[in-house]
Protein backbone atom coordinates (compact mmCIF):
# COMPACT_ATOMS: atom_id res chain seq x y z
CA UNK A 1 0.00 0.00 0.00
CA UNK A 2 1.15 3.07 -0.88
CA UNK A 3 0.55 6.76 0.85
CA UNK A 4 1.05 10.06 -1.17
CA UNK A 5 3.29 13.06 0.46
CA UNK A 6 2.24 16.49 -1.07
CA UNK A 7 5.29 18.56 0.01
CA UNK A 8 5.73 22.62 -0.14
CA UNK A 9 9.38 22.79 -2.10
CA UNK A 10 10.96 26.15 -1.88
CA UNK A 11 14.48 27.26 -2.32
CA UNK A 12 14.51 31.04 -1.94
CA UNK A 13 17.85 31.67 -3.96
CA UNK A 14 15.84 29.61 -7.01
CA UNK A 15 12.50 29.93 -6.96
CA UNK A 16 9.78 32.76 -6.93
CA UNK A 17 6.94 31.52 -5.60
CA UNK A 18 6.41 28.29 -3.20
CA UNK A 19 5.01 25.68 -5.07
CA UNK A 20 3.91 21.42 -3.98
CA UNK A 21 5.51 18.01 -5.52
CA UNK A 22 3.83 15.14 -4.81
CA UNK A 23 5.66 11.78 -3.53
CA UNK A 24 4.21 8.11 -3.48
CA UNK A 25 5.85 6.06 -0.59
CA UNK A 26 4.99 2.44 -0.36
CA UNK A 27 3.80 2.52 3.66
CA UNK A 28 3.98 0.22 6.67
CA UNK A 29 2.42 0.01 10.04
CA UNK A 30 3.74 2.77 12.77
CA UNK A 31 5.55 4.42 9.69
CA UNK A 32 5.95 8.32 10.84
CA UNK A 33 5.60 11.56 8.77
CA UNK A 34 9.60 11.58 9.14
CA UNK A 35 10.04 8.28 7.99
CA UNK A 36 8.61 8.94 4.73
CA UNK A 37 10.40 12.35 4.45
CA UNK A 38 13.82 10.18 4.76
CA UNK A 39 12.35 7.41 2.31
CA UNK A 40 12.01 10.10 -0.44
CA UNK A 41 15.05 12.25 0.45
CA UNK A 42 16.96 8.47 0.17
CA UNK A 43 14.60 7.17 -2.87
CA UNK A 44 12.84 9.69 -4.69
CA UNK A 45 14.16 12.94 -4.70
CA UNK A 46 17.67 14.05 -3.05
CA UNK A 47 16.98 17.96 -3.02
CA UNK A 48 14.56 18.17 -0.40
CA UNK A 49 15.89 19.49 2.27
CA UNK A 50 14.44 18.43 5.64
CA UNK A 51 15.90 18.66 9.19
CA UNK A 52 15.68 16.18 11.52
CA UNK A 53 18.25 14.38 14.65
CA UNK A 54 16.96 11.74 17.23
CA UNK A 55 13.84 10.76 15.64
CA UNK A 56 12.14 9.77 19.32
CA UNK A 57 10.96 13.26 19.56
CA UNK A 58 13.53 14.13 22.26
CA UNK A 59 15.57 16.65 20.21
CA UNK A 60 12.64 19.23 18.57
CA UNK A 61 14.44 19.71 15.40
CA UNK A 62 11.59 17.88 13.52
CA UNK A 63 8.90 20.61 13.29
CA UNK A 64 6.58 21.34 10.83
CA UNK A 65 3.20 21.31 9.49
CA UNK A 66 1.26 18.25 8.92
CA UNK A 67 -2.18 18.62 7.26
CA UNK A 68 -2.26 22.60 8.48
CA UNK A 69 -1.41 21.57 11.86
CA UNK A 70 1.84 22.01 13.55
CA UNK A 71 3.57 18.62 14.67
CA UNK A 72 6.61 16.90 15.39
CA UNK A 73 7.24 14.88 11.89
CA UNK A 74 8.89 11.90 13.84
CA UNK A 75 5.98 11.55 15.95
CA UNK A 76 3.09 11.53 13.81
CA UNK A 77 2.04 8.57 12.03
CA UNK A 78 0.55 8.51 8.73
CA UNK A 79 -1.75 5.99 9.76
CA UNK A 80 -3.50 8.66 12.16
CA UNK A 81 -3.82 11.55 9.56
CA UNK A 82 -6.85 9.72 7.89
CA UNK A 83 -7.56 9.01 4.23
CA UNK A 84 -6.09 11.02 1.36
CA UNK A 85 -2.89 12.74 0.82
CA UNK A 86 -0.52 14.43 3.38
CA UNK A 87 0.07 17.86 3.17
CA UNK A 88 3.71 18.71 4.84
CA UNK A 89 5.25 22.01 4.88
CA UNK A 90 7.40 24.17 6.74
CA UNK A 91 6.34 26.09 10.21
CA UNK A 92 4.62 29.48 9.93
CA UNK A 93 6.00 32.84 11.41
CA UNK A 94 9.81 31.63 10.60
CA UNK A 95 11.84 32.43 6.95
CA UNK A 96 12.30 29.16 5.16
CA UNK A 97 15.82 28.35 4.40
CA UNK A 98 14.46 25.77 2.00
CA UNK A 99 11.78 23.10 2.08
CA UNK A 100 11.03 22.26 5.19
CA UNK A 101 13.71 23.77 6.58
CA UNK A 102 13.45 27.55 8.54
CA UNK A 103 15.56 29.66 10.49
CA UNK A 104 14.89 29.32 14.00
CA UNK A 105 17.59 32.07 15.02
CA UNK A 106 15.23 34.76 16.06
CA UNK A 107 13.32 32.02 18.22
CA UNK A 108 17.00 31.02 19.95
CA UNK A 109 17.67 34.79 20.01
CA UNK A 110 14.63 35.70 22.11
CA UNK A 111 14.97 32.54 24.12
CA UNK A 112 18.36 33.35 25.26
CA UNK A 113 17.34 37.45 25.80
CA UNK A 114 15.09 36.42 28.51
CA UNK A 115 18.37 34.55 30.34
CA UNK A 116 17.29 30.92 30.83
CA UNK A 117 19.29 30.38 33.41
CA UNK A 118 19.16 30.64 37.37
CA UNK A 119 20.45 34.00 37.93
CA UNK A 120 22.23 34.30 41.97
CA UNK A 121 23.77 37.50 43.22
CA UNK A 122 25.50 36.63 46.30
CA UNK A 123 27.43 33.58 45.58
CA UNK A 124 28.87 34.09 42.49
CA UNK A 125 31.53 31.73 43.36
CA UNK A 126 30.01 29.55 44.50
CA UNK A 127 28.03 29.57 41.01
CA UNK A 128 31.40 28.66 39.32
CA UNK A 129 32.09 26.00 41.79
CA UNK A 130 28.98 24.30 43.81
CA UNK A 131 29.82 22.87 46.92
CA UNK A 132 26.57 21.47 47.43
CA UNK A 133 23.28 21.28 46.53
CA UNK A 134 19.99 23.65 45.79
CA UNK A 135 16.91 22.46 47.72
CA UNK A 136 13.24 23.08 47.07
CA UNK A 137 10.17 22.05 48.43
CA UNK A 138 8.17 19.16 46.17
CA UNK A 139 5.60 22.20 45.70
CA UNK A 140 7.81 24.12 44.18
CA UNK A 141 9.14 21.78 41.45
CA UNK A 142 5.49 21.05 40.70
CA UNK A 143 4.61 25.06 40.19
CA UNK A 144 7.07 24.82 37.15
CA UNK A 145 8.32 21.43 36.41
CA UNK A 146 6.12 20.88 33.25
CA UNK A 147 8.04 24.34 31.80
CA UNK A 148 11.16 22.07 32.11
CA UNK A 149 10.12 19.68 29.59
CA UNK A 150 10.08 22.35 26.77
CA UNK A 151 12.68 21.13 23.57
CA UNK A 152 12.70 24.09 21.96
CA UNK A 153 10.87 23.05 18.55
CA UNK A 154 9.36 26.17 17.85
CA UNK A 155 6.23 24.79 17.05
CA UNK A 156 4.48 26.87 19.76
CA UNK A 157 5.65 29.94 18.75
CA UNK A 158 4.42 28.86 14.88
CA UNK A 159 1.49 28.66 16.18
CA UNK A 160 1.18 31.74 17.74
CA UNK A 161 -1.24 34.41 16.26
CA UNK A 162 0.37 37.32 17.96
CA UNK A 163 4.16 35.97 17.27
CA UNK A 164 3.03 36.22 13.09
CA UNK A 165 1.88 40.07 13.64
CA UNK A 166 4.21 41.31 16.10
CA UNK A 167 7.95 40.01 15.49
CA UNK A 168 8.88 41.61 18.06
CA UNK A 169 6.74 39.57 20.82
CA UNK A 170 8.81 36.92 22.38
CA UNK A 171 6.78 33.99 21.56
CA UNK A 172 5.35 31.70 23.88
CA UNK A 173 8.49 29.36 24.25
CA UNK A 174 10.37 32.29 25.49
CA UNK A 175 8.03 34.21 27.68
CA UNK A 176 6.77 30.17 29.38
CA UNK A 177 10.71 29.76 30.17
CA UNK A 178 10.84 33.28 31.67
CA UNK A 179 7.79 32.23 34.28
CA UNK A 180 10.12 29.16 34.72
CA UNK A 181 13.19 30.60 36.23
CA UNK A 182 10.66 33.08 38.24
CA UNK A 183 8.58 30.37 39.67
CA UNK A 184 11.92 28.47 40.46
CA UNK A 185 12.57 29.51 44.33
CA UNK A 186 16.54 29.47 43.54
CA UNK A 187 16.21 32.18 41.04
CA UNK A 188 16.87 35.65 42.29
CA UNK A 189 16.94 37.30 38.83
CA UNK A 190 13.27 38.16 39.42
CA UNK A 191 13.70 42.25 38.68
CA UNK A 192 15.38 41.85 35.26
CA UNK A 193 13.09 39.13 34.32
CA UNK A 194 9.97 41.72 34.93
CA UNK A 195 11.63 44.24 33.68
CA UNK A 196 12.69 41.81 30.50
CA UNK A 197 8.82 40.92 29.72
CA UNK A 198 6.90 43.84 31.02
CA UNK A 199 7.54 45.93 27.80
CA UNK A 200 5.25 47.54 25.21
CA UNK A 201 5.60 44.26 22.76
CA UNK A 202 6.46 41.88 25.69
CA UNK A 203 4.28 39.52 27.93
CA UNK A 204 0.82 41.56 27.91
CA UNK A 205 0.96 41.17 24.21
CA UNK A 206 -0.25 37.92 24.58
CA UNK A 207 -4.05 37.33 24.00
CA UNK A 208 -4.69 33.48 25.11
CA UNK A 209 -5.59 31.82 22.04
CA UNK A 210 -3.94 29.26 23.65
CA UNK A 211 -2.61 27.54 20.20
CA UNK A 212 0.63 27.02 21.47
CA UNK A 213 -0.92 24.90 24.16
CA UNK A 214 -2.58 22.60 21.95
CA UNK A 215 0.23 21.58 19.61
CA UNK A 216 3.01 21.28 22.38
CA UNK A 217 4.61 17.65 21.93
CA UNK A 218 5.38 17.53 24.91
CA UNK A 219 2.29 18.41 26.61
CA UNK A 220 3.55 21.98 28.46
CA UNK A 221 1.19 24.37 28.69
CA UNK A 222 2.93 27.87 27.66
CA UNK A 223 -0.37 29.86 27.48
CA UNK A 224 -0.34 28.41 31.27
CA UNK A 225 2.62 29.96 31.68
CA UNK A 226 2.41 33.46 30.21
CA UNK A 227 -1.01 34.00 32.09
CA UNK A 228 0.77 32.92 35.54
CA UNK A 229 3.89 35.46 34.24
CA UNK A 230 1.41 38.14 33.90
CA UNK A 231 0.19 37.57 37.19
CA UNK A 232 3.84 37.53 38.74
CA UNK A 233 4.47 40.67 36.92
CA UNK A 234 1.05 42.07 38.70
CA UNK A 235 2.21 41.30 41.80
CA UNK A 236 5.85 42.41 41.54
CA UNK A 237 5.21 45.74 40.02
CA UNK A 238 1.66 46.33 42.43
CA UNK A 239 1.90 49.82 44.25
CA UNK A 240 0.70 47.61 47.01
CA UNK A 241 3.83 45.28 46.68
CA UNK A 242 6.17 45.85 49.67
CA UNK A 243 9.54 45.26 47.87
CA UNK A 244 8.57 46.38 44.21
CA UNK A 245 10.00 44.71 41.72
CA UNK A 246 12.58 42.84 43.36
CA UNK A 247 10.84 40.08 44.76
CA UNK A 248 12.76 36.54 43.84
CA UNK A 249 11.32 33.65 43.52
CA UNK A 250 11.97 32.21 47.01
CA UNK A 251 10.35 35.04 48.65
CA UNK A 252 7.20 34.76 45.66
CA UNK A 253 6.99 31.16 46.83
CA UNK A 254 7.47 31.56 50.64
CA UNK A 255 10.48 29.18 51.13
CA UNK A 256 13.03 30.71 53.39
CA UNK A 257 15.05 27.46 52.87
CA UNK A 258 15.65 27.83 48.99
CA UNK A 259 19.55 27.55 48.37
CA UNK A 260 22.30 26.42 48.87
CA UNK A 261 22.30 23.20 51.55
CA UNK A 262 25.80 21.66 51.71
CA UNK B 1 4.88 54.63 32.59
CA UNK B 2 5.35 50.61 32.62
CA UNK B 3 3.36 48.32 30.40
CA UNK B 4 1.80 46.46 33.50
CA UNK B 5 0.41 49.91 34.87
CA UNK B 6 -1.20 50.53 31.90
CA UNK B 7 -2.63 46.90 31.57
CA UNK B 8 -3.62 46.87 35.36
CA UNK B 9 -5.54 50.20 33.89
CA UNK B 10 -7.56 48.42 30.98
CA UNK B 11 -8.60 45.56 33.85
CA UNK B 12 -9.72 47.66 36.03
CA UNK B 13 -11.42 50.06 33.56
CA UNK B 14 -13.18 47.08 31.95
CA UNK B 15 -14.90 45.77 35.56
CA UNK B 16 -15.27 49.62 35.81
CA UNK B 17 -17.21 50.06 32.99
CA UNK B 18 -19.17 46.88 32.92
CA UNK B 19 -20.61 48.18 36.42
CA UNK B 20 -21.18 52.31 35.01
CA UNK B 21 -22.73 51.14 32.29
CA UNK B 22 -25.05 48.79 33.77
CA UNK B 23 -26.35 51.11 36.74
CA UNK B 24 -26.69 54.22 33.78
CA UNK B 25 -28.69 51.78 31.53
CA UNK B 26 -30.72 50.75 34.70
CA UNK B 27 -31.33 54.40 35.95
CA UNK B 28 -31.78 56.07 32.14
CA UNK B 29 -32.93 53.01 30.18
CA UNK B 30 -35.22 50.13 32.22
CA UNK B 31 -36.59 52.67 35.29
CA UNK B 32 -37.54 55.03 32.77
CA UNK B 33 -39.83 54.08 29.57
CA UNK B 34 -37.14 54.48 26.80
CA UNK B 35 -39.27 57.30 24.54
CA UNK B 36 -39.25 59.22 27.62
CA UNK B 37 -35.70 58.75 28.69
CA UNK B 38 -33.94 60.39 25.24
CA UNK B 39 -36.05 62.95 25.40
CA UNK B 40 -34.01 66.47 25.32
CA UNK B 41 -35.55 67.59 28.53
CA UNK B 42 -35.27 64.64 30.74
CA UNK B 43 -31.38 64.13 29.31
CA UNK B 44 -30.85 67.80 30.26
CA UNK B 45 -32.89 66.88 33.50
CA UNK B 46 -30.21 63.80 34.04
CA UNK B 47 -27.29 66.47 33.88
CA UNK B 48 -28.52 68.75 36.71
CA UNK B 49 -28.30 65.98 39.17
CA UNK B 50 -25.74 65.94 40.66
CA UNK B 51 -25.39 61.76 41.17
CA UNK B 52 -26.45 61.19 37.84
CA UNK B 53 -23.56 64.03 36.57
CA UNK B 54 -21.02 62.67 39.11
CA UNK B 55 -21.87 58.99 37.67
CA UNK B 56 -21.64 59.90 33.71
CA UNK B 57 -18.46 61.95 33.78
CA UNK B 58 -17.16 58.62 35.77
CA UNK B 59 -18.37 56.42 32.62
CA UNK B 60 -16.72 58.75 30.38
CA UNK B 61 -13.46 59.04 31.83
CA UNK B 62 -13.92 54.85 32.15
CA UNK B 63 -14.99 54.23 29.13
CA UNK B 64 -12.22 56.92 27.11
CA UNK B 65 -9.74 54.87 29.05
CA UNK B 66 -10.23 51.64 28.77
CA UNK B 67 -11.60 52.37 25.09
CA UNK B 68 -8.05 54.24 24.10
CA UNK B 69 -6.02 51.97 25.58
CA UNK B 70 -7.58 48.64 23.75
CA UNK B 71 -6.59 51.21 20.46
CA UNK B 72 -2.95 51.72 21.49
CA UNK B 73 -2.49 48.07 21.67
CA UNK B 74 -3.98 47.26 18.67
CA UNK B 75 -1.80 50.02 17.06
CA UNK B 76 1.10 48.76 18.62
CA UNK B 77 0.29 45.24 17.81
CA UNK B 78 0.42 46.52 14.12
CA UNK B 79 3.83 48.02 13.92
CA UNK B 80 7.26 47.35 15.93
CA UNK B 81 9.25 50.22 15.31
CA UNK B 82 10.60 52.43 18.59
CA UNK B 83 8.84 55.66 17.10
CA UNK B 84 5.70 54.11 15.88
CA UNK B 85 5.61 52.29 19.44
CA UNK B 86 6.52 56.04 21.00
CA UNK B 87 4.49 57.72 18.58
CA UNK B 88 1.02 56.00 19.28
CA UNK B 89 2.20 55.67 22.99
CA UNK B 90 1.72 59.67 22.75
CA UNK B 91 -0.69 59.94 20.09
CA UNK B 92 -3.00 57.92 22.22
CA UNK B 93 -2.64 59.82 25.47
CA UNK B 94 -3.16 63.60 23.72
CA UNK B 95 -6.53 62.64 21.86
CA UNK B 96 -8.11 60.59 25.53
CA UNK B 97 -7.37 63.48 27.23
CA UNK B 98 -8.33 65.80 24.70
CA UNK B 99 -11.77 63.76 24.02
CA UNK B 100 -11.77 63.21 28.38
CA UNK B 101 -11.62 67.85 28.51
CA UNK B 102 -14.38 68.17 25.68
CA UNK B 103 -16.69 65.54 27.16
CA UNK B 104 -16.00 66.86 30.94
CA UNK B 105 -16.51 70.16 29.66
CA UNK B 106 -20.21 68.80 28.34
CA UNK B 107 -21.05 67.44 31.71
CA UNK B 108 -19.91 70.76 33.21
CA UNK B 109 -22.32 72.83 31.09
CA UNK B 110 -25.48 70.78 30.80
CA UNK B 111 -25.02 70.09 34.91
CA UNK B 112 -24.89 74.14 35.63
CA UNK B 113 -27.44 74.82 33.38
CA UNK B 114 -25.41 76.16 30.74
CA UNK B 115 -27.29 74.33 28.05
CA UNK B 116 -31.14 75.01 27.66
Amino acid sequence: MEVSLRVKRFDPSVDVAPHYERYDVPSREGMTVLDALIYVKDRLDHGLAVRFSCRMASCGSCGMKVNGKPRLACETQLGDLGPGAATVEPMDNFPVVRDLVVDLESFFSRHTSLSPRLLRKRDEAEQESPSGEYLMFPAELESMVQFTYCIKCGLCSSSCPTASTDGSFPGPQALAQAYRYLADPRDEGGKERVEAVDTAHGVWRCHFAGTCSAVCPKGVDPALGIQLLKRHVMAATSPLSRKKGEKTGAEVFKNPNAGLVG
Amino acid sequence: MRESSLMRLQYVTAVAAIVLVSLHLLMQGVLVPYGEAVSFQRVLSVYRSAVDAALLEVLLLVVLAHGFNGLRIILLEWRQEAAWTRGVNWGVLVVTLALMGYGTRTVILAATGQVT
